[in-house]
Formats: C-alpha cells, structure tokens, sequence
C-alpha cells in the first residue's frame, strides 16, 4: 500500500509541471518526425530491409513514444539530488529498503509519462503517418510485459547511476551517457541488424536492446517473442546489482555522513 | 543616500487547474494570482545610519532589498541610491554597493577564499595596492588568515560569512545591504559579525541596511529600525522607543515566607485602576505583571511587601523578542 | 568597465574555472571520458547510416559529413564561451542570478564565464569531420582551397546565430523559470534536424528551420553556396548580417526578460 502511494504521489506532483510537459511532448513529436523524415527521404531510394518504407516510419513512431517510458526516467532516480542536499542519509533512515521506495516513485512517474506523453506522441504518429495497430490483441500483452521489463531495467540502471553520485560530482555525465548508449546500442534510431558488427556484438552483449528495439520489434508483429526471456534474464541480473550497490551505498553514507 | 519613494512589489503566479486530464485547459487558459508582496513603502536613509529592517517570514524583507539593489523591478515607485536610480543605472549603482546575502555566497564555491577576492577586485577594478591593504584590515578584524587557502566549500558558516563579508566590501562601497548576515551561526560568530559591522559603521562611516531574524542583531547594533509587516512598514523610528510603543510589563516572581495575601482589589483580573496584574499565585509563590513607566520599582517592592513577608524576588525585563512578536 | 580589463577579468574567470575543475581529477576525466562518447555514438548514428546506404536525397557522404562538422564546430564554440547560457535555469531555480545581478557588470557577461567548459573531443571529432569531408569533396573536384576559410567563417556565424537562440530560449526562463523542455525544441531538436539537409522535411518544417528557430541557416545554406555553387556569394555577407540580426533581437528580448526577473523565496 505504501508503494502504491509513493507512486500516487509520484504521479500526481507531475500535474503541476503540465505546460512544461506539453512543449517537451512537442519536442519529442518533432524528434521523431525528424527521424521518420530523415526514413522517408532514404526509403525514397533503397529498401528498408524487413521493414519496407511504412514499416521503418512505424518503426520510429514506437521507440519515439517508447523512449518516455524506457528511457527518460528521472535522473538517478533523484538520488544525485539527495546527496547534494544531504537527504540521502534521511532516506536510507526509512524503515523501506532505498531501491523498493525510490522505485515506486519512478513508478508513478512512468505511469504518468505513459499517459501523458506516450500515448499522445504515438497518436500524432498514428494520424500524421497513418500507421496501423498490431493484428493480434495477445500482441499487446507480449508488448505490454517487454515494456515492463524495460521501464524496469531503466529504473535498475539510473538507480546505479544515482548511486554513482555518492563517489563523483559529475553523475550527470552518466545520465546523458546513459542516454547516448539508449540512442546507438538499443535501437532507437537505426535497428541493430544494421548496426556494424563489431558494435551489434557489444548491443546484445548489453541490456540495451531489451529497452526498446525488442518491445519495437514485437509490436511490429515480428517472431520475437523469446526475447522477453533475455529481458527478464537482465530484470534479474540488474536486481542484484542494485541491491549490491545498496550495501556499498550505506557504507558509504555511514562511513562519511553523505 | 537611500531614497525609497511608494514602492510597489507584485508577484504573478499561475493558477494550477486540479483534476485528471486538466493540462491542456490549463495550457489554453491562463489565471493569474497576483500577490502583491510590497504594498507602497517609503523610507529615507541618511549616510551613517545603521538601519534594521525586520519583518516575519514573508512579509516583503527580502522583496524590498532586492528592489533596493536593482535585481528586481518595483512595480511601481522609485529607489534612488546616492542620487541614482539602481535599475537604469544598475552598474555604476552596485559599484557603490556591498551585498551580502545570508542564505548564500558569493564567493566561489571550489577556490581558495584568496582566488575569490583575487576576481572580486578585478570584477570591481579595485587595484592591487588597495586590495592588499583592505584584506589585510579585513584579514585581521575577521581573522581570516585561518582558512585563507581553503576552498569555500570547506568552510563552517561562520568563517563562510565573515569571508562573504569582506568580499562584499572589497571594492569599499558607501552602502551595505546585509540579508540576515547571522542566520544559522554560533552565539561566538554573532559576536564576531556584529563586532565588525560596528566597527565599519562607526569607524569609515559606512551606511548600513540589515535584515535580521535576531533581535539582538537589532538592539546592539542599529539606531534605528524599520519593521515591514504583510507588505507594509508598520514602525519607523529608533530602538528604544518602538520598545516604549509597545510598553510589555515587567514579570516579577515573589516567594514569600509564611503566610501572604493578595489584596482583593489585585485579585480582579482586568482591572485597569490598579499598575499591578496577578498571573498566577501557586503555593508561597505569586507572579505578578507590572508595567515599570507606570510604577516604580521601589514602590511595587513596598506594595508587595504589605502582602506578606518576602523571601526572594526575580524579575524579568521585557524580552525584546516579544515586543517584535507584539509589532507582527 | 573597459573592454580591456572585461577580457583580463574573463581570461581570470576562464582560469580559476579550470583550477576549480581540475581539484576534482578523477570527475573531470569521467566527465571527458563520457563527453567524447555521446560525442561519438552522436556520430555514429550519422555514420552508420551514411555507410550503409550512401547518399540520401542526392546529399553524397561527403556533404552530409560538412553539414554535420559545421553544426558541431559551431555549437561547440557556442557552447565554450557561453555554456551557462543553456543552464539558466539553474539560475533562476537557485536564484544564483541574485548575486550575478549585483556584479558591476551586464548580467550576461557576468554569466557567461561563470563556467567555462573545455570541449576538446568535440573539438577534435568536428575537426576531423570536416577535414574528411573537405578533403574527399576536393578530391572529386567539387570544391576548392576557398572552401576552408569559407568554413571558417560560416562556423562563426553559426555560433552567433545558435548562441542567438540559445540566448532567446534562455530568456523565456524569466516568465516559466523551467526551460529544459523549450530548450530540447529549439535547440536540441532543432539542431538535430539541421544535421540533415532540410529538403528532407516538408515545407512547413524547413521554414520553421530557417526563419523561426534559424538552424539551417548555420549550415544548410551556406552549404548551398559553399558546396555546390548555388544561390551567390551574396549569401556569405548575408549570413554575417543575419547574425547580427538575430544577435540584437535577442540581446532586445534578453533585457527586455531580465525587467520580468521574479527572484526565488526568502
């Protein structure tokens, strides 16, 4: 119950910043109007691959609408802002474990952006390119549970981002990383089969393609249901680590008073 | 030196529209709530004049020393500063200026306390010799050699602020605007600050406005204050007689030894013939509340004695305190 | 303030903003490390689809590799000099801007030194994109040695015109005090498009490109003359003019901004 109204809250503190929200939905519109564009112009003169022209625009459409819920998490889950303001200590007071309290925020906050960011984009999308929607309603259940897992992982990965900001004062920088590995290694721009060898091998090497080019190419009604085996694999694998840095994270507060 | 005629201060804000799915009315209609935080104040500083300037939270401090130091537009109304308005004139105006603002520094955050006042004087082109021989002054007044070559961020509050204070007048300006200069600091580092603001204002004349929280601040250090008030000054004048204007009783606590009675004419409360107020009375021990302009304290001594025999007496002048807590 | 001792105190600033960056050594080897690789995954997603499918709409490598170096090297001059310009907000959030306000100074060149950002890997990767893409396109023939000092300038003038509207969308900051999210659209996204050449988009969009939120005149335009001889060389005095346009209207609406200044709280 108390996660529940963490997340809650998490949601309903958004309401007050919704002007600012709709330019940003503006921007990100734009982004992948730019980017369908930018597919157009190529599909004009080569093929598109398993995708055909339509396909790479709805390709885009998706990820861009995507990219609010696996991607642009809160910074560090806020925990940079905490250790600068010396809350951090306060928080890892609380009689709830950090990872479980902060994530149940970030919840909130993605329920909010799937709402409100999300879902508009992809419906601008879905009128200015007349895309259409999967055949196959268990298709949208397969969907749903790969962006689950997804806005997971994104959750699991700014909590070590934040956690970082307890050793450097430039976290920042690891969000923006973060951010740029999202664009080249998860899909979001160019799918990974085209993507150089080399760099595919680090790609799936990584959980960045379990962000968005698996939920993408699910949606798209590709075969690629047993995916969702290598995203849940990562669920796993990023809990621990979480849980991990927590214990380094205490020390660390405890040794040095944040 | 300082001229503040009618200012006007109001601050706009977006009204937020509650309920689900409400952003994009919110977008398309716009409802302001204007607050307005100073609401008309004019006042006049004469060059020497060390004024306080209190008020409660919220109640247009801070709004009206940033008009006074050209950061923010007044409404309406103007300030001049030594003849100059600080918003058409802002630069020549802050030249002449020192700011310190309590709640944080102007020194830079990761450098030696040195490196800040090494910009500071360029900034105000201050030249070497002069910069030397100020901090040396200051060097020792506020005794900052200790913590000369740490970064700024290392500092205690207390160093933090008398470093804050020389850079602030490094470039040796007339007029100094303080916002709550000893906020969060030791009862040590209070005596420090203000040790040093009488000594600049005393010593080179400097004109001083403080706002303070602390009403110590205001009865060691200003001849006169300003009390601000929802927006508007409610008192003008000096310290002694906003004290007398309010007129708190004395408390004075008896013990007397054996048996003791309270004349019934006191026991009445309300009563407004009689100078002298029961509070309480418990056991051998009576509280009474007199105000001393209107009886003296020889005489409240004897009146007390007919009411028994007396062992102890304690008395408490008036907290300064509570004759601001009686202003707001 | 004389010209002279701003500059001494902008080369002072400059210096102790380095000192400062630099007590924290192992932060500012991660902050370069991570800079140079957004520098590059940015690239490569320009990259990877130049090398798989060439030329898109009749814009050879080559020219697309131009149009990407000069956005860069533009917006890293921007950025050198005027980086606390994007981050107004925190400024204003903080009301920092109290105490720059103060300063004996014009706010703006107060603010700008306040930070000074080394950006060497953008440098560098600009740099080298736009010697690989001169120097293939002088190979075919299609362009000559003029090119280089007419990069050069067009890289100035860019920087004016995106530090234009860097400036004019910081400003907006003084009625919403949020201004990332204006930002991501006038400068990020608007940015990115320019990358490309606009006739990509549909007319409405490049217009908006070039008259709204004027990116493509950084390097889509002078690219037209420079690269393959349309339009006239009149662009080049134009585009000076321009900048200097777009520069006074938003220095205008900067001060016109800064008499709207709510400072924060207490």
């Amino acid at each position: 119950m108390l996660y529940f109204t963490l997340a809650s809250k998490a949601y309903a503190r958004n309401l007050q910043y919704r002007g600012a929200h709709m330019v940003h939905n503006i921007a990100s519109a734009m982004f992948g109007f730019m980017y369908a564009c930018i597919w157009l112009g190529l599909g004009a003169d080569y093929a598109l691959g398993d995708y055909g022209t339509q396909g790479m625009v709805g390709y885009i459409a998706f990820t861009q609408a995507a990219l609010w819920v696996s991607s642009f998490v809160t910074n560090g889950l806020g925990i940079p802002q905490a250790v600068r303001t010396g809350h951090i200590s306060l928080d890892l007071m609380r009689p709830v474990h950090l990872f479980s309290h902060l994530m149940a925020k970030e919840w909130g906050q993605i329920a909010y952006q799937f709402v409100y960011k999300s879902i508009p984009i992809y419906l601008v999308y879905y009128f200015a390119f007349s895309l259409q929607l999967p055949g196959k309603a268990v298709t949208f259940l397969y969907v749903a549970i790969a962006l689950a897992g997804a806005a997971y992982l994104s959750i699991c990965i700014n909590y070590l981002i934040g956690a970082s900001a307890l050793w450097t004062t430039e976290s920042s920088w690891l969000y923006w990383g973060n951010h740029a590995m999202i664009n080249l290694l998860a899909g979001f721009f160019i799918p990974i089969e085209w993507l150089p060898g080399w760099l595919q091998t680090i790609a799936w090497w990584s959980p960045y393609p379990y962000l968005l080019y698996v939920p993408t190419r699910i949606y798209l009604g590709f075969d690629d249901v047993s995916y969702l085996w290598g995203t849940l694999l990562w669920c796993v694998l990023l809990t621990l680590t979480c849980l991990l840095a927590t214990g380094f994270l205490r020390r660390k507060v405890e040794v040095q008073g944040g | 030196m300082i001229e503040v005629h009618n200012i006007r201060k109001e601050f706009k804000t977006p009204v937020v529209k509650e309920g689900r799915f409400s952003g994009l009315r919110t977008l398309f209609t716009r409802e302001y709530r204007t607050k307005e935080a100073v609401k008309g104040i004019s006042f006049q500083v004469q060059p020497g004049e060390f004024v306080g300037y209190i008020g409660p939270n919220g109640a247009g401090k801070s709004t009206t020393i940033k008009m006074l130091t050209g950061i923010l537009h007044p409404t309406s109304g103007h300030v001049t500063i030594r003849g100059m308005n600080p918003h058409k004139e802002r630069r020549s105006v802050v030249n002449n200026l020192g700011v310190v603002f309590g709640q944080r520094s102007q020194l830079w955050w990761d450098l030696p306390v040195k490196d800040s006042y090494d910009i500071l004087a360029k900034m105000y082109s201050v030249d070497v010799g002069d910069k030397e021989r100020r901090l040396g002054q200051f060097a020792e007044l506020l005794d900052l050699q200790a913590f000369w070559e740490t970064p700024v961020r290392k500092l205690s509050l207390g160093q933090r602020m008398r470093a804050d204070l020389a850079a602030a007048i490094l470039h040796d300006p007339d007029v100094l605007f303080l916002d709550e200069p000893t906020i969060g600091l030791d009862v040590n580092a209070k005596r420090n600050i203000r040790h040093f603001l009488k000594l600049i204002n005393e010593q080179f004349g400097k004109t001083i406005l403080l706002t303070t929280h602390d009403m110590d601040d205001i009865e060691q250090l200003c001849n006169r204050v300003m009390v601000i008030n929802n927006g508007e000054l409610s008192y003008d004048g000096t310290v002694n007689s906003l004290r007398d204007t309010i007129g708190l009783p004395t408390v004075i606590t008896v013990t007397f030894r054996g048996p003791f009675a309270i004349p019934e004419q006191f026991q009445r409360q309300g009563n407004p013939a009689v100078p002298i107020r029961v509070t309480s009375s418990l056991d051998n021990t009576v509280t009474i509340e007199v105000n001393r302009r209107e009886m003296k304290t020889l005489d409240i001594f004897k009146e007390l004695g007919r009411w028994g025999e007396l062992d102890d007496i304690d008395m408490e002048d008036p907290d300064f305190e509570d004759v601001i807590h009686k202003v707001y | 303030m004389t010209t002279r001792s701003w500059l001494s105190l902008y080369a002072l600033l400059i210096r102790t903003s380095i000192k400062s960056r630099m007590q924290y050594k192992f932060n500012f080897i991660l902050a370069s490390f991570l800079a140079a690789l957004i520098q590059i995954s940015e690239f490569l997603m320009v990259a990877i689809v130049l090398f798989k499918f060439g030329a898109i709409q009749g814009w050879s490598m080559h020219e697309i590799g131009y149009l990407f170096a000069v956005m860069t090297l533009s917006k890293t001059l921007y950025r050198t000099f005027a980086d606390e310009v994007h981050h107004l907000e925190h400024y204003l959030v903080n009301g920092e801007l109290d105490q720059l306000l103060t300063r004996p100074m014009p706010v703006l060149l107060a603010l700008m030194p306040q930070k000074f950002r080394i950006m060497l890997g953008e440098v560098l990767q600009g740099g080298f994109l736009l010697w690989w893409s001169l120097h293939g396109m002088m190979a075919a023939g299609q362009v000559g040695w003029s090119a280089v000092p007419q990069s050069l300038y067009i890289i100035v003038t860019g920087a004016v015109i995106l530090f234009s509207i860097g400036l004019a969308t910081a400003t907006f900051g003084f009625w919403t005090t949020r201004i990332t999210e204006l930002q991501n659209l006038t400068e990020d996204a608007a940015r990115t498009a320019a990358q490309y050449p606009l006739t990509l988009y549909p007319k409405w969009m490049s217009s908006i490109l070039l008259i709204v939120v004027p990116v493509g005149l950084v390097n889509y335009i002078p690219s037209l003359y420079i690269l393959r001889g349309e339009l006239g060389v009149w662009v080049l005095p134009a585009l000076a003019g321009v900048a200097l346009l777009c520069l006074c209207l938003s220095l205008k609406f900067w001060h016109f901004g800064l008499t709207k200044y709510q400072s924060t709280g207490s």
